[in-house]
């Protein structure tokens, strides 16, 4: 739908040559408070036409406005969080009928000596709704009636990597967008000083890196943007050492009248983004530590997400070490600050979910990590009445499987191998119909039994809630129209409110 | 690609929602089922059937729509024998004489559930099911002859028609009325669609700016300001092609134009996925590149080496380094992936990319399904798959002769010394081992000491009753305890760990296997689901593939005969680099044309197929392609050389003008006056012209003779680039054969007056032209990545121009590094000089790129880009103000500026912005950026410690100040939009 960029800047500065373009320019920084010519701007169109990032309109009404989408890489385990399955204490340390491995390959399983892995979990009912959740997750409990549980998710691929970036990008190979690359792309972003897209990562770093939100062939601007939990929220974003802000913008407003008497004389639109881009970096420098500095957040916001928790009582090696605890809080905070920003979409990482073996304390310690600040994020937007219009997902890349991992050389069925048959995430907010459950997995959650929601469905409801229809969302790439949803998709609507 | 049976077994199995253990799915097919659902077809028609009068007309009315010509759904047509027998993705469509198990007869009698045929309208009639099997069972004969299609071929028309597929053929150089502004035969192509367009080209772009451009686009540095001003004050005729010539052999030509290759060739220096293990060798690769550049490899040369450099005979070192370009696939080695899976992508990803790079082809659409828009079957993307289906990835020695000469060395000494210690064992075993024995038996006699019960019994025997096994084993048990032995043993053994390690470094190649692997057709794209097996054969639409020994045979139209010999992939790159492949050298023209102009010729360099952009200038391509396959090239002898050919010294003789002069009296004019000169038809003066104009008359801005309009008068200058020996000439069929040298074909774009056009916008085409296709003007755009960096570097002084060699990594924080997964990306950084290497020799980490070249859109190396996006966003001007890689630049040429600059500030000025760009500040930009100076050297004055701060390391107390604001200064210059701008 904007299959050139740099063309749509210039046709919009299409008379820059003959100052009209100056003009445009001249409202920017009016517009920014760097000119003050109200008159002199009141005529022409809108001068952040320029910037990609510039909000569009969807394709109809949309119910979300934007989105914090919760990665947990690695494949929580379904079978001990959401989706109880009684039928497997019973079963346990029996073998599975081979009808139902025969032609399933396994990342690390040996099939032959496989036997089915109770989960010691118990599960309650939780809300009006009386949705059950193991009790690992009593604070999203309170927040049943809000979220949607999907509990018939499946998926193509069964390897981390390629299970990432089919979550995230629609495709299991590298070099295609992140839904929130998509989502900026067809929508902007409201956000005036910060990226349309920000990433917050937590512990330690995914197997897909940087591919988990890259901007793929769309043009960069896309990109999902890192802040960082240590230096510079942003990379690069403070003046270098001994340069005072004063002298900063002394700088910039040299380079700006530079480079707008390079504009003038060469008549390049491309000079007008630039300096539009050194501006918004301005901005950026001031707006990103302020939205990074928690100070002024009251004590009891800070204490609901859990900031400054550490990981007491809790030794594992995995789960990301030490600060983990303090750093996810903060990140789902930062989530809601970003949101409250404008920002388009954020995309919360932690990995540290692969759990083949130690499940049950490991499913501990992630849970405990990510409980509460999740079930407080849904609350504090719900609050500050944010949460109808943020679409809220947790998610990961598949499910685990209801045998007991074992593979030679480590501690048999203490973990889970990886499952795409069927896996559970949940959705809350921006439209979605809190407080029911959709699809069933058979009696040993093997298989989807109803309504299974593949990625690309999920994908399809995602861009539909905001607004857009995915099969219209499409990029032309190497000789073909791309969409998040490759050639597939389908909106489940059970899931909109 | 996907897990497509897994996600059938899961909706399969759904019925199995009782959990009716033991229970299995009932598979969709059993053998029986069939056999029994065969017996209610129709019965075949009881009499002889005419093809053209009963069947023809059928499949014409109820089939063809879908599967003839370039319509083939599921990869099938059935508007040709061989085509039918052939089949589709599911297989063959019919077995002569046999009716009931034909593919035909099953799918419109509706055996097979789902797949009902003709999909939708009406079902066939028992009657005509009825014919179709006698046909069938009567041999299916087909009028006209085997192997000839039905309906005169109409179907194929459009494909065969769709101009990329055509060969190309030199076009007439078309006539124009400015003849006066042809500098050769490009400019006619473009001023005559300018005439019809009644637009003007633009004026010359005056030399400062032509001589940045230049630098930039030839080897990706600005030019010095020395350069600049001996072009600028060259009054020689050819002044502006000496500059080309020099820029043409300069090393950084290779880096330049290598880097665009590494582009296509998805180069990185890791495997990607989870692991992203580092490949520390992958250099090599580069590293031949850019000296393939450098040398100006002939193209088809260049093609064949890196296809199959390793089949070539006598295949050397470099040839199967070539070979690299398609090690560069990813690699997951997570822990429960599927080996051939992971094959099968990297094979799958060879083809697209060879489709991409070399046919400019959407191959890769035809992984799944046949190719909606082009014609190429999923047959025929598994046809080529073969070729590289019988790769093996091998990893072979390539030490540098230095180590190889240090490892020869050390090994002489080892061995040597082994040998020593080895002989003081011998001769202590054949001098003294005996009487030490002997020695040790009366000792042992005496003292009884607890011997092996073997040992004992052994030596109760007097010596000449023992028998040899026995004398044997007391021997070696004797070695064992003997201490004397025991320290020469070990002196052995201890000295064998000392063996000098063999040079670690190894080439990234492919390697044939000797049998090859059996090849099948994917069904939905699904490796697990093989449907009919495929010999390699190339594309039906293109001319036929030869094999080395069998010069006919082409697996594709192997229907009557089948083909004696199979085809190599030697065989498919020499099809592909063959001046008769219609695509091959278009689309290297229009990439090299694109990188020149910003912009090809074809928009979309990656697609000449029939949903891809139509080309601008249909005959300039033509044109530049045929001139670019014209002429022996690398492998036109076969011998794997060079080859002979004329070398477009055809009318040297003829006094033909290789460029008109520029004469630039002022170029710091150039953006003083913007109007273009009005006089004398276009009247296309440079900017010096047009302003001398009425002082001296008219300049000599025109070539002289210029083009006859025919373009034989073209002449280029016989440089030999390569250094390498001389060629024999021999007559070619056209004077001006570039013989697919790169350099040259470069040369003639670079030395068109089209190129040398100013760059500025024009408002009288804003509307008219937007995009610049008509090329009425040059295009002004930002550099790449990492040539962002090389001016900086270069601008400085910081750029160590050291070519080639180990990846490097510049400063990166901690916390961006542990992206990676569990910290597995090592990013130890690179010291000393090595810091300051071109931008093209970062070290790429696929899943943690470096955040400045993903910043400035570098490819992200997982497929072949052919064209890099050009974002402006603030995260670029962040990177650019204060990168620590950045601020050091600007805290450099600060520091240069003082140094090698006037004393003056106003001096110093324009010593910066030369340095930086090539030409001198106007009045206006001069005065602000002393002004700027000004503001800051108060300011720093008054807070020294932010100044020795701000002016980085070295700064004396005292010229912390000046020296703080000269980096300011310098960093203000180094963020102007101009300067990271090719104009």
């Amino acid at each position: 739908m904007q299959p050139d960029l740099n063309e749509a800047r210039r046709r919009f500065l299409a008379n820059a040559a003959n100052g009209v373009g100056m003009l445009a320019l001249a409202s920017l920084f009016q517009q920014e408070g760097l000119l003050a010519s109200p008159a002199q701007a009141a005529a022409l169109p809108p001068a952040q036409a320029t910037d990609p990032l510039t909000p569009r309109a969807p394709h109809f009404a949309p119910k979300a406005e934007r989105c914090i989408f919760i990665y947990l890489e690695g494949a929580p385990s379904q079978i001990d969080l959401f989706d109880p399955k009684p039928k497997l204490r019973e079963l346990h340390g029996q073998k599975l009928p081979e009808s139902f491995t025969k032609e399933v390959r396994f990342a690390f399983i040996q099939k032959e000596s496989a036997t089915i892995l109770g989960s010691p979990r118990e599960f309650k009912r939780y809300g009006k709704c009386g949705m059950e959740l193991a009790d690992l997750m009593p604070h999203l409990g309170s927040c049943a009636d809000d979220i949607a549980l999907i509990r018939s998710m499946h998926t193509d691929q069964f390897n981390h990597h390629p299970g990432q970036l089919l979550m995230n990008t629609g495709f299991a190979t590298l070099g295609r967008p992140a839904a929130g690359a998509w989502l900026t792309y067809g929508l902007g972003s409201a956000s005036q000083n910060l990226p349309g897209y920000v990433v917050l990562s937590a512990g330690r770093g995914t197997s897909g890196g940087a591919s988990n939100w890259s901007s793929g062939f769309l043009p960069t601007s896309y990109q999902g943007v890192l802040f960082r939990n240590q230096g510079d929220p942003v990379l690069n974003l403070s003046n270098p050492d001994g340069l005072s802000v004063d002298l900063q913008r002394k700088s910039l407003d040299t380079l700006r009248e530079l480079n707008q008497e390079r504009l003038g004389r060469i008549g390049d639109p491309e000079i007008a983004t630039r300096i539009a881009a050194y501006e918004l970096a301005f901005r950026m420098q001031a707006a990103a530590p302020e939205l990074m500095d928690l100070s002024q957040e009251p004590k009891h916001i800070l204490e609901m997400y859990g900031v400054g928790r550490d990981e007491k009582g809790f030794s594992g090696p995995r789960g990301g070490g030490a600060g983990t605890f303090n750093q996810f809080s903060t990140n789902c905070l930062l989530a809601r600050r970003l949101v409250e920003r404008g920002v388009r979409f954020v995309n919360l990482f932690h990995a540290s979910w692969d759990h083949h073996s130690n499940l049950d304390t490991e499913l501990a310690f992630c849970t405990q990590m990510s409980d509460q600040p999740v079930a407080a994020l849904i609350k504090d937007l719900k609050q500050r009445g944010l949460l109808d219009t943020t679409l809220v997902v947790w998610a990961s890349e598949f499910g685990r499987t209801p045998l007991g991992e074992n593979r030679r050389g480590s501690k048999p069925n203490t973990g889970r191998d990886h499952h795409p048959f069927a896996f559970s995430l949940w959705m809350a907010g921006g439209g979605i119909k809190g407080g029911q459950v959709i699809g069933e997995t058979d009696e040993i959650g093997w298989n989807v039994t109803k309504d299974p929601v593949h990625i690309h469905d999920l994908h399809a409801t995602i861009l539909h809630l905001f607004g857009m229809d995915h099969t219209r969302l499409t990029y032309r790439f190497q000789g073909r129209d791309f969409r998040l949803t490759d050639v597939a998709g389908k909106v489940v609507k059970q899931l909109i409110s | 690609m996907r897990f497509r049976l897994s996600h059938r077994v899961v909706l399969g199995s759904t019925a199995l929602a009782g959990l009716c253990f033991g229970t299995v799915a009932a598979t969709a097919k059993s053998p029986d089922a069939v056999a029994t659902r065969r017996s209610t077809l129709p019965p075949a028609l009881a009499r002889p059937v005419t093809f053209e009068k009963e069947v023809l007309p059928l499949l014409k009315q109820r089939c063809f729509a879908c599967h003839s010509g370039s319509q083939r759904q599921g990869g099938l047509r059935l508007d040709r024998r061989e085509a039918l027998l052939q089949g589709g993705d599911s297989g063959a469509a019919l077995v002569p004489g046999k009716s009931a198990e034909s593919l035909l007869v099953q799918y419109v009698a509706g055996l097979e559930p789902g797949k009902i045929m003709p999909p939708a309208g009406k079902r066939l009639t028992p009657a005509e099911i009825g014919l179709l099997r006698a046909w069938i069972d009567q041999g299916a004969a087909w009028q006209g002859g085997q192997g000839s299609g039905v309906g005169g071929r109409a179907s194929d028309q459009v494909e065969q028609t769709h101009w990329a597929f055509v060969a190309p053929t030199l076009p007439a150089v078309p006539k124009v009325r400015a003849r006066a502004w042809v500098k050769n035969p490009i400019d006619a192509f473009v001023l005559a669609s300018l005439e019809k367009e009644g637009i003007r080209p633009s004026p010359y772009a005056s030399r400062p700016t032509l001589i940045r451009r230049l630098s930039m686009d030839l080897t990706g540095l600005p030019p010095t300001p020395r350069e600049v001003e001996a072009f600028v004050t060259d009054r020689s005729p050819d002044a502006y092609e000496k500059v080309v010539d020099r820029l043409l052999a300069s090393p950084h030509f290779g880096e330049r134009w290598g880097r665009h290759w590494l582009d296509l060739a998805r180069y990185a220096d890791s495997d990607g996925y989870e692991k992203d293990l580092a490949r520390p060798y992958a250099y090599l690769y580069r590293d031949w590149v850019i000296q393939a550049f450098n040398r100006d490899m002939p193209f088809d040369q260049f093609t064949v080496e890196q296809l199959a450099g390793d089949l070539l005979p006598n295949a050397t070192l470099d040839q199967k380094i070539a070979t690299g370009f398609h090690r560069n696939t990813l690699k997951n080695r997570e822990g429960g992936v599927d080996q051939e899976e992971d094959r099968v992508k990297n094979t799958v990803d060879r083809v697209s990319t060879t489709g991409t790079a070399w046919l400019g082809l959407t191959v890769a659409c035809a992984e799944c399904h046949t190719h909606k828009y082009d014609p190429i079957t999923q047959r025929e993307f598994y046809g080529i798959y073969a070729f590289f289906n019988s790769v093996d990835e091998v990893d072979v020695p390539a030490p540098t002769p230095a180590e190889l000469e240090a490892y020869r060395k050390a090994r002489e000494k080892f061995d040597r010394e082994h040998a020593g210690l080895q002989a003081n064992l011998k001769t202590f075993e054949q001098d003294e081992l005996p009487a030490r024995l002997a020695a040790w038996e009366q000792r042992v006699a005496a003292e009884k000491p607890k011997l092996p019960a073997s040992i004992g019994e052994v030596l109760n025997l007097p010596s000449d009753k023992r028998s040899a096994a026995q004398k044997q084993e007391l021997a070696q048990h004797f070695r064992s305890v003997d201490p004397e032995y025991g320290k020469l043993a070990k002196a052995v053994e201890d000295h064998l760990k000392k063996a000098p390690a063999r040079p670690a470094r190894i080439a990234m190649t492919l390697a044939e296997r000797p049998e090859p692997r059996p090849t099948h057709i994917h069904l939905r794209g699904d490796f697990l689901r093989k449907g009919a097996a495929v010999e390699p054969h190339t594309l039906a639409v293109l001319p036929a593939l030869s094999t080395a020994s069998a010069p006919t045979a082409n697996a594709r139209t192997s229907g009557a005969t089948p083909a004696p010999v199979r085809p190599t992939r030697l065989d498919l790159a020499r099809w592909i680099a063959s001046p008769e492949n219609p695509l091959t050298a278009r689309v290297a023209v229009n990439r090299t044309w694109q990188y020149l102009f910003g912009r090809g010729l074809v928009a979309t360099p990656n697609d000449f197929g029939t949903r891809g952009d139509r080309p601008s200038h249909p005959e300039l391509l033509d044109y530049l392609a045929v001139a670019f396959a014209t002429g022996a090239g690398g492998q036109g002898t076969g011998a794997g050389g060079r080859g002979s050919g004329a070398r477009g010294r055809g009318s040297e003789a003829g006094g033909g003008v290789t460029t008109a002069p520029i004469v630039s009296p002022n170029p710091m004019d150039e953006w003083v006056n913007g109007v273009p000169g009005e006089q004398d038809g276009y009247g296309l003066a440079d900017r010096g012209g047009a302003r001398e104009k009425g002082a001296g008359g008219s300049l000599n801005l025109r070539t002289a003779a210029a083009s006859d309009s025919r373009g034989s008068g073209y002449a280029l200058r016989n440089t030999n680039y390569g250094g390498t020996s001389p060629l024999a000439p021999r007559p070619s069929p056209l004077p001006q054969g570039l013989s697919w040298s790169t350099k040259k074909l470069i040369k003639l774009i670079v030395m068109s007056a089209t190129y040398q056009q100013s760059s500025r916008s024009r408002p009288d085409l804003e509307e008219r032209d937007p995009k610049n296709i008509l090329l009425a003007r040059q295009s002004r755009f930002r550099v790449e990545a990492e040539v962002v960096r090389d001016l900086y570097l270069a601008a400085s002084g910081l750029l160590n121009p050291e070519i080639g060699g180990p990846s490097i990594r510049p400063p990166l924080p901690a916390d961006i590094a542990a992206l990676g997964y569990a910290n597995s990306v090592k990013w130890a950084e690179s010291k000393g000089a090595e810091r300051y290497k071109r931008g093209m020799y970062i070290f790429y980490q696929r899943t943690v790129p470096y955040p400045m070249l993903s910043t400035f859109d570098a490819p992200d190396s997982n497929t072949a880009c052919t064209r890099r996006e050009r974002s402006n966003t603030p995260l670029q001007a962040l990177t650019l103000l204060n990168d620590p890689v950045f601020m050091e630049a600007a805290q450099a040429l600060g520091k240069r500026v003082l140094k090698e600059g006037p004393d003056d500030a106003a001096g110093r000025v324009d010593y910066a912005f030369r340095l930086c760009l090539g030409r001198a500040p106007s009045n206006s930009e001069a005065a602000r950026l002393l002004a700027l100076h000004a503001d800051m050297l108060q300011s720093f004055r008054k807070a020294p410690a932010a100044a020795k701060k701000f002016a980085g390391a070295g700064a004396s107390a005292e010229g912390a100040a000046e020296q703080a604001a000269w980096t300011a200064v310098a960093r203000i210059i180094l963020n102007l939009d101009e300067f990271v701008t090719r104009e």
